[in-house]
């Protein structure tokens, strides 16, 4: 079983080495590779000497596309498990290996890690009011549209195996990728699980969605679920 | 010819600047700036236009065939649709362009991470390619 953790860094010089140490710790047998999005700062630095592989691009693609250039990676050198963790530290490595192991028993195609399904954990980090009613929406639009059941669509800490990498590796929304991408899976006949991880506040940077984008993020996300493709592209990338 | 359409100053005028306009695009594909297939649209489209020109009266048939009063309106509303459409198909290339790009920057980090994976195995190799370039066949 070969797992590897893709990990899309934009501009996290100062995270990202803690974060592919975690990984580390958390599970030894995992190759990292980190995705380095054209970040300006160390990043990429950080990333070669903390020992992972580095994909770096050289022209800066938005999340989405930097996740599938790992989800590339991921299916190129055959590699039965593919886990997203962020870059920026806010995913509790220690999740790491339930994510795989969810995957790895046959259970499911892709894995969320959710904030919301489970009991509380105390201390973690459940985010604001007003993003956790975005997410039930978002949550329930999905359900009803795809009949995906999960909590927490927004989440980027996931597992997938090999049915779902050579998906994303051909068909992965760019920007605002999560929600979407679930619905893509759930089209494509994927068996898709949910189960609760604790994430933490970021510690450094910003987050990439700000108030006045939360309202774009909810438009933009509405309309691809409206629309979702009706096909799968037959190799080619779309747009 | 049916001048009393319009003045024939303007008529006049009108074929001027389709002409300068017909030049113009020429002289891109020429130049190679502008792809002689994705000029062909612009070529028709000023044939048409100067065609109108120089017969005005098609337009005004083509207009109350529509059920347009005035033949200016039907000018108005066919340029307004024709920009539209325009913008939409190359906001489709645009679109499609991205994705292009955003498979090649994939590409390209994958292959930059397999040459430096390759280089790490040889490291003798790698230390005879300072600056990037890459090593020799062995001989």
């Amino acid at each position: 079983m070969r797992v590897l953790a893709i990990v899309p860094a934009f501009n996290e010089e100062r995270s990202i080495r803690s974060v592919v140490a975690g990984l580390r710790r958390a599970a030894p047998a995992v190759d990292v590779c980190v995705v380095d999005d054209g970040s300006t700062d160390g990043t990429a630095e950080a990333a070669r000497t903390s020992g992972a592989t580095l994909l770096s691009l050289r022209v800066n693609l938005g999340i989405g596309g930097a996740v599938q250039a790992g989800y590339r990676w991921a299916r190129d050198h055959g590699y039965d498990v593919a886990v997203q963790v962020d870059g920026d530290g806010q995913h509790d490595t220690s999740f790491l290996p339930a994510l795989v192991e969810e995957v790895a028993s046959g259970r499911a195609d892709l894995v969320v890690g959710s904030r919301f399904s489970g009991p509380r954990v105390e201390g973690a980090f459940r985010s604001t009011w007003s993003r956790r009613a975005g997410i039930r929406y978002l949550s329930a639009v999905l359900r009803i549209r795809c009949g995906a059941r999960v909590l927490d669509p927004t989440s980027g800490f996931r597992a997938a195996g090999r049915r779902a990498i050579e998906l994303f590796a051909v068909s992965y929304p760019p920007d605002y990728p999560e929600p979407e991408s679930i619905a893509v899976a759930a089209r494509a006949g994927l068996r898709i699980a949910e189960i609760p991880v604790r994430m933490a506040e970021r510690t450094h940077g910003e987050s990439s969605i700000g108030l006045a984008r939360s309202f774009y993020y909810l438009v933009k996300v509405s309309m691809a679920l409206v629309l979702l493709p009706t096909r799968l592209p037959p190799g080619e990338e779309t747009a | 010819m049916r001048t009393d359409l319009i003045p024939l100053e303007l008529q006049v005028v009108s074929i001027v600047v389709l002409t300068i306009f017909l030049l113009w695009v020429m002289r891109l594909v020429r130049t190679q700036r502008l792809s002689l297939r994705d000029s062909l649209v612009w070529v028709v489209t000023t044939l048409l236009a100067t065609l109108v020109a120089i017969f005005p009266g098609i337009l005004v048939r083509a207009a109350h065939l529509v059920g347009f009063q005035v033949a200016s309106n039907a000018l108005f509303g066919a340029a307004i649709l024709y920009l539209a459409v325009n913008v939409l198909v190359n906001t489709v290339a645009s679109s499609q362009n991205a994705a292009r790009i955003r498979r090649v920057a994939q590409e390209c980090a994958s292959l930059r991470a397999e040459l430096e994976a390759e280089r790490a195995a040889r490291p003798r190799d790698a230390g005879t390619s300072p600056g990037g370039v890459p090593p020799g066949p062995k001989p």
